[in-house]
């Protein structure tokens, strides 16, 4: 068995508004080990970006981790300090942000900014160290040298988003959290992100959390997979059976809502309604109301809701198993 | 299907404004204005109702021309010329608190030891004038009332008039470029270019400034100043959104999007410049009313520089009734504007918000 | 970029033309003239005031006097001043602006950099319940009303403590026998704080580029008590010891004004820099900043702040310009004879010569800050900067 790299035990944060608490994560829990890729897919808003956050503990002041447990490597994040956290930061665990376009700082160098984090976490470096090892991350991601001294307005798109990953691997982490790296930009330099990070997590055998929205690319990126809905993980499992062997009703809709390339022409079924507020507190299966066959228990909330075990390595949501 | 538009389009704007209500709400900044200013604007109706309701007699409450001619009686005492005495520490305790100073009583017929009734101003708060009164015997509490009237007359009236000219001409400068934008820079830099107060000095030369004229000029000098420069870099902002093309390729005129589009964004920051106009309208008032060179009644500047021409200033705390309160309004009305702009700021500024 | 500068000057040119011919036509326009009080002396000659009119050409119709004066402004001859005559202008500016300028140079420092180190704190330590009671005293240091503050000062700090000295820039019982005039002494010290500023801007650039954050601190801190020690060296050898005395007496008696204006200065910049730090910190950078580990610290000075400084220095250049306008009320008040207190005479008295040449010189001074303002705003934001060099 492969090393285990993160292990998140039983996660719940919530943020404290003026209309009262929203639970953005309940009860998540899931494993890394080395070398993988594991994805995160779900609707907006279904807590996916929270659970990065709280990985690293980025979280707006207003967020507070309930309960639960991070392990990096075995070591307990959850509690930690906010001077301890910041040693951790980068250095174990990286992010790749949504949007790279305004990750940089426009008066900046960009160099002098991918420098910056080296400092924090090898202060004893010396520039031309830093210089050195700046251009190797750049020639992993296809990055020409030079664009170290340029400003991040002067880069094209694309080029921001190879820099980000480049500053991402910069402290040599063992974790990278990729959240939605590619939805601004083109389909082709898609295409390409996509093959560099994987090239480049082969190459350095790190740990990858990919999160989107998109299925296809967690289909393409990852081997593990977990689909969250309204804050929680409804199905979990390796992503080839997940695709072929779909068990909960929101993952076989989600699936069928994607058009296919191959194979016969099939009708899209759309999904009604709209992810719910997490203001409120649900009762009951939060999926009922878009669920195309509820029944009196899955309303009620008196249906037993759990993860069971679907598969070899693969668990969903109890409840919405056997409807649909 | 026009009228159904049209009420689409009022209950959007309704619950737009209630939203920005609720936001303004919740920032104790704008609160805190909002109560100074409240208070302030409570002051300057009050004074009329008290007038004529006649609970306050004119003749001895107004502002200007009231005058207090009840007398107290007062211990007739002669101050001593070495100090200090058995009944006094230094020469500013003589004389106490119901004692009068011999000399300055005209009468020759009175004897120390002797009671005497005298009208002494200025006077210091009692139960009939809350602040006490002035040297012409006025009561200070109905002039700073009065005072109250004409900063927000003066502030809001020059505010208004400077903020329509520099939205204008700062929408006109962002929008047709080229000449016309670097004729009014040069403009606004000729207005930067002269220095206020000697220019207020020299106008005041020739123009008899009442407060209807203060605040043309303050309008005038302040819209075609620095301001046009500021809006014309938030209307170019706005300019260059792509909905301003998409009105152009549609065929708009020029004229209509200037009015349409480009002026209603560029609202919000016009608005928080009047509120920050006002600030400075009431400061330069008092300021210049300070140095007399205004014509206007009764006003908070005008209170203390006549606490100074009489000699008042330097006496510390002993008369404090006449420059303390004119004072303390001027800065919390102004203060008041400025927090209820800042407040303003965070409805219009969502990255001003708390997180 | 050069094409540019030069229709800019042509603009500024044809602006100051205007600004010469408005204000001759708007002093003249006052009522009465300079020489008005000869009506009022009865003892002498009944024709002494045509005289005198004639004698400095007033007697000339309005468009005459302007034209001559336009020409004679280019030549370079500004006239005589009517009050202190036979002194030029350009004799009184150059004795009333150094005394003006260490004033306000030394208050708009201090007060640009104390508001923009509280403004920085302010906007970081949002929400917190000091945040908001600091601002709104931020607030109303801001908007008190500045006559009657400084005069409750004065007051307080001259008159009931009697520290420090009531007004003037120095005791003239102490200057009976100097060797030489106020302005000497006073140009010294403008000197004096020019080198310093110099030497610790430039320590600043040359230590932008090393690496070690620490060891970066340590130069600059370096620098500063090199400073410190280049002074105490500078103030007591030759030239300058015999000046020392002198120089500390102005020095003195310059510490009410400037800690006055400076408590009322520093609000504005401030409250400036908090509302572009929260803007500022509302950015994605400032996020990416955080993931990187970074301390708050570092967050706060080296991304926020920079960003902030934009808006907060292109203020600072306008406060510059207005500068003398400002000094115009401190100077009255704290008996300061400098620019200030000059136009405002000239003004009332209506010379006519003076008044123009301040105006102008104002004027000059207005236009040129305004276009550096705009140089250096490009300079400041690299984007800007790209741009317009095509």
């Amino acid at each position: 068995m492969k090393k285990e790299v993160l292990k998140v035990d039983n996660l719940n944060m919530h943020y404290e508004t003026l209309s009262g608490n929203v639970s953005a994560v309940k009860n998540v829990s899931f494993t890394i080990h080395e070398g993988e890729s594991f994805g995160l897919v779900g609707e907006s808003g279904c807590g996916k970006t929270s659970v990065a956050m709280s990985l690293l503990q980025l979280q707006a002041d207003n967020a507070k981790i309930s309960s639960g447990s991070i392990k990096l490597e075995g070591r307990e994040l959850v509690g930690l300090s906010e001077s301890e956290l910041r040693k951790v930061r980068w250095d174990s665990i990286s992010i790749v942000f949504q949007g790279a376009m305004n990750a940089w700082n426009p008066v900046i160098k960009i160099g002098e900014q991918i420098r910056e984090a080296i400092r924090e976490h090898y202060p004893s470096n010396t520039k031309q160290q830093n210089i050195e090892k700046i251009k190797e991350l750049f020639e992993i991601v296809g990055l020409k040298e030079e664009i170290m001294d340029r400003y991040p307005h002067e880069l094209s798109g694309g080029m921001k988003q190879r820099a980000v990953i480049a500053l991402a691997l910069s402290c040599n982490p063992k974790v990278v959290i990729a959240d939605e790296p590619t939805t601004a930009l083109d389909v082709v330099i898609q295409d390409q992100i996509l093959k560099e990070i994987k090239k480049v997590q082969e190459l350095l055998g790190l740990s990858l959390i990919y999160i989107s929205h998109d299925i296809a690319v967690i289909a393409e990126m990852t081997s593990q997979m977990a689909v969250m809905y309204a804050g929680s993980i409804v199905e979990i499992g390796p992503t080839k059976e997940i695709f072929s062997n779909p068990k909960h009703a929101y993952t076989r809709l989600l699936l069928e809502s994607t058009p296919s390339v191959v194979g016969e022409k099939k009708k899209l079924r759309s999904l009604d309604g709209e992810p719910p507020s997490l203001i409120d507190d649900i009762k009951g299966c939060s999926f009922s109301p878009r669920c195309p066959n509820p029944t009196e228990e899955c309303k009620n909330g008196t249906k037993d809701m759990r993860l069971i075990k679907v598969g070899e390595g693969h668990y969903a949501d109890s409840c919405c198993v056997e409807c649909g | 299907m026009e009228n159904n538009e049209k009420d689409i389009r009022k209950a959007i704007r309704k619950e737009a404004l209630r939203k920005n209500v609720n936001l303004f709400r919740s920032s104790k900044l704008g609160k805190t204005g909002l109560i100074i200013v409240a208070f302030f604007a409570f002051l300057a109706i009050l004074q009329p109702i008290l007038f004529l309701t006649g609970i306050w007699n004119d003749g001895v409450y107004h502002p200007v021309v009231g005058y207090d001619a009840s007398k107290t009686e007062f211990l007739v005492v002669e101050c001593p010329r070495d100090y200090p005495t058995e009944k006094y520490e230094s020469r500013a305790d003589c004389p106490a608190k119901g004692e009068i100073n011999k000399s300055i009583i005209f009468d020759p017929n009175v004897k120390v030891g002797q009671l005497y009734e005298a009208n002494v101003q200025p006077a210091p708060p009692s139960s009939k004038h809350i602040l006490g009164t002035d040297s012409l015997g006025r009561d200070i509490f109905s002039q700073i009332m009065e005072g109250s009237q004409v900063a927000f007359l003066l502030g809001l009236l020059s505010a208004t008039l400077g903020v329509a000219i520099s939205t204008i001409l700062g929408s006109i400068a962002a929008f047709y470029g080229g000449r016309v934008d670097a004729y009014l820079m040069r403009q606004s830099d000729l207005i930067l270019m002269l220095p206020f107060l000697p220019l207020l000095f020299i106008i005041s030369a020739f123009v008899e400034l009442k407060v209807w004229h203060l605040a043309v000029v303050l309008g005038i000098l302040g819209g075609l100043g620095g301001s046009v420069i500021t809006i014309k870099s938030a209307a170019l902002q706005v300019k260059v959104k792509p909905f301003v093309d998409s009105a152009r390729i549609t065929g708009g005129s020029r004229m209509r999007i200037l009015f349409s589009h480009i002026l209603p964004n560029v609202a919000p920051l016009a608005l928080l410049f009047m509120v920050f106009s006002v600030t400075g309208a009431i400061a330069s008032e008092s300021v210049l009313s300070f140095l007399g060179l205004l014509n206007i009644d009764m006003s908070w500047g005008l209170m203390i520089y006549l606490s100074q021409t009489d000699g008042y200033i330097f006496s510390g705390l002993e008369y404090w009734w006449l420059i303390l309160p004119a004072g303390l309004s001027v800065t919390f009305l102004a203060g008041g504007f400025y927090l209820v702009g800042r407040g303003l700021d965070e409805v219009f500024n969502p990255r001003l918000r708390g997180r | 970029m050069t094409r540019y500068i030069i229709n800019r000057a042509l603009q500024m040119t044809m602006v100051f033309l205007i600004f010469l011919v408005a204000s001759y036509l708007l002093f003249n326009a006052m009522p009465g003239n300079a020489f008005q009080s000869l009506l009022l002396n009865p003892s002498l000659p009944p024709d002494a005031y045509e005289k005198t009119l004639k004698l400095y050409g007033l007697d000339k119709p309005l468009l005459e006097r302007l034209q001559l004066y336009i020409v004679n402004f280019f030549k370079g001859d500004f006239g005589y001043s009517y009050k202190f005559y036979p002194k030029s202008p350009v004799e009184l500016i150059a004795e009333r602006l150094p005394r003006t300028l260490m004033l306000f140079s030394i208050v708009n420092i201090f007060a640009f950099y104390t508001g923009f180190i509280v403004g920085k704190i302010l906007a970081w330590k949002r929400g917190s319940k000091s945040e908001t009671w600091i601002t709104i005293t931020s607030v109303f240091s801001y908007t008190v009303f500045y006559p009657w503050f400084a005069l409750l000062m004065l007051w307080f700090f001259g008159y009931k403590l009697g520290w420090l000295p009531i007004g003037k820039f120095l005791y003239p019982e102490k200057w009976y026998d100097a060797p030489f005039d106020s302005d000497v002494v006073f140009l010294n010290m403008i000197y004096f704080t020019i080198a310093i500023s110099a030497i610790q801007f430039l320590a600043y650039v040359f230590t932008r580029n090393i690496e070690s954050l620490s060891l970066r601190k340590n130069l600059r801190l370096g620098s500063f008590f090199f400073i410190l020690f280049l002074s105490y060296i500078y103030w007591n050898t030759g030239d300058a010891l015999i000046k020392k005395p002198y120089a500390f007496d102005i020095a003195f008696h310059m510490i009410l004004p400037v800690f006055t204006v400076t408590l009322l200065a520093f609000a504005g910049t401030a409250l400036l820099t908090r509302t572009t730090m929260m803007e500022v910190l509302k950015e994605d950078y400032i996020l990416t900043a955080r993931a990187k580990g970074l301390s708050q610290k570092r967050i706060r000075d080296r991304h926020a702040a920079r960003t902030a400084l934009l808006p907060v220095v292109t203020s600072f250049i306008f406060t510059i310009v207005t500068i003398i306008d400002g000094s115009v009320l401190t100077e009255q008040i704290f008996s300061w004879p400098g620019m200030g207190q000059l136009i405002l005479q000239a003004v009332l008295e209506e010379d006519i010569p003076v008044a123009m040449a301040t105006f102008s010189f104002l004027g000059i001074f207005a236009l040129v800050a305004h276009f550096l303002a705009d140089m250096s705003y490009a300079y400041l934001d690299p984007r800007i900067r790209i741009k317009s060099q095509g």
